[in-house]
């Protein structure tokens, strides 16, 4: 098969993303991990970014950074079976799902959607396409980010709780998945705040390298 | 200019939300107007159905009805004034914001997102698109819903808290607005549950007009 050079921030037309997919995320935050059913919220492909700044907006003063590994979708589907869930995927990408947690939690307590806290420009920086081919184990792949140079994030995918074919088999029961979809799949714990002026690294094992620096909006 | 069909399904990557837009709708749920600003949430592009059936995912039973006027953005724009506003918007649809009401209460009460009860596969029914030029007041446009013949919902975007100029400025200045993108404003009171069997017909004005039969799923 020729290499094909896929842009997912031109064919994505739909992130979905899972919330506690690692224990010691859930609970280094306080939260219960889901016992039954993964938890899913979305992220608008307006806040793809593949380059340039993260930028928070003005006011909110701080973002929490979240390495995740992100699943792109080639074949369509829906009730997708687990044991062909992996028939779907075309490639990954390495994503920072950049959550405004302060917002987040003010948004939790009165029952509001995260939509805000978790939707806003740049909030989603990815690297480039990652084709399947290049993954020998999408179960063991090192997430690793540091900010300014130092290591605040240093999981591996082997730690998810639900794995990649479960998420996909339960998200494409109630929303039937596309060409070109991203699927993000949890992060690990170690997350932290970031401000105008850090610089955020990331990598998946040598497959992928980001470098994301963060600033606050003037107005 | 010649007529175009614009076909929002295709065009579309972003549908973006506000809730509890009409003091009437606010109360009937017993839910506190929001005073600042917006509240906003996503709807994935994947639940848009222009024909066909509203599928309630099997065993839930059943679905609350929304009945929402839709603005398509059709000049991109970020940090957009509200005196602005309009000339961003090039034409309208009539949606129907299908809600599982019950699903969303237990998510709100755990603070979890919404996105499951708002983003499941064809819960944004859509009419065809309306040309910008059709409307003279977007602000004073009859929206109603009647469910197996029966008026459920009858309402006057003139009674929108927050008016589209200043959703549209609002919503620009954390999401980048681009073209396709669709916006709901929110609904009147008179929403109510609908189950297996029954029909949803819509209307917008003399503008557009819908109908969709509601089915559980099987599996």
């Amino acid at each position: 098969m020729a290499s094909q050079v896929i842009k997912v921030q031109t064919v994505c037309r739909n992130i979905i993303a899972v919330a506690r997919n690692y224990t010691e995320h859930a609970k280094e935050l306080g939260n219960p991990v889901p016992k039954e059913n993964p938890l899913v919220f979305g992220k608008p492909v307006s806040s793809i970014i593949t380059e340039g700044e993260i930028q928070i907006p003005h006011g909110w003063k701080e973002l929490h950074h979240e390495v995740e590994l992100g699943v792109v979708i080639g074949k369509p589907g829906k009730f997708i079976k687990p044991e062909n869930a992996m028939d779907h995927v075309m490639g990954y990408v390495l994503v920072l799902d950049m959550t405004a947690r302060s917002i987040q939690q003010e948004l939790k307590k009165q029952g509001y959607p995260w939509f805000l806290a978790k939707g806003f420009d740049t909030s989603c920086p990815i690297s480039d396409f990652i084709p399947k081919s290049a993954v020998k184990d999408v179960h063991n792949l090192n997430l690793k980010l540091t900010v300014n140079g130092i290591t605040k994030q240093n999981g591996n995918t082997k730690d998810m709780i639900f794995k990649v074919p479960d998420l996909l088999s339960y998200i494409s029961n109630y929303f039937k998945l596309e060409y070109g979809d991203l699927i993000l799949t949890g992060t690990p714990s170690g997350v932290s705040g970031v401000k105008h002026g850090d610089i955020i690294e990331a990598s998946l094992d040598d497959l992928a390298k980001i470098k994301f620096p963060v600033v606050e909006n003037e107005k």
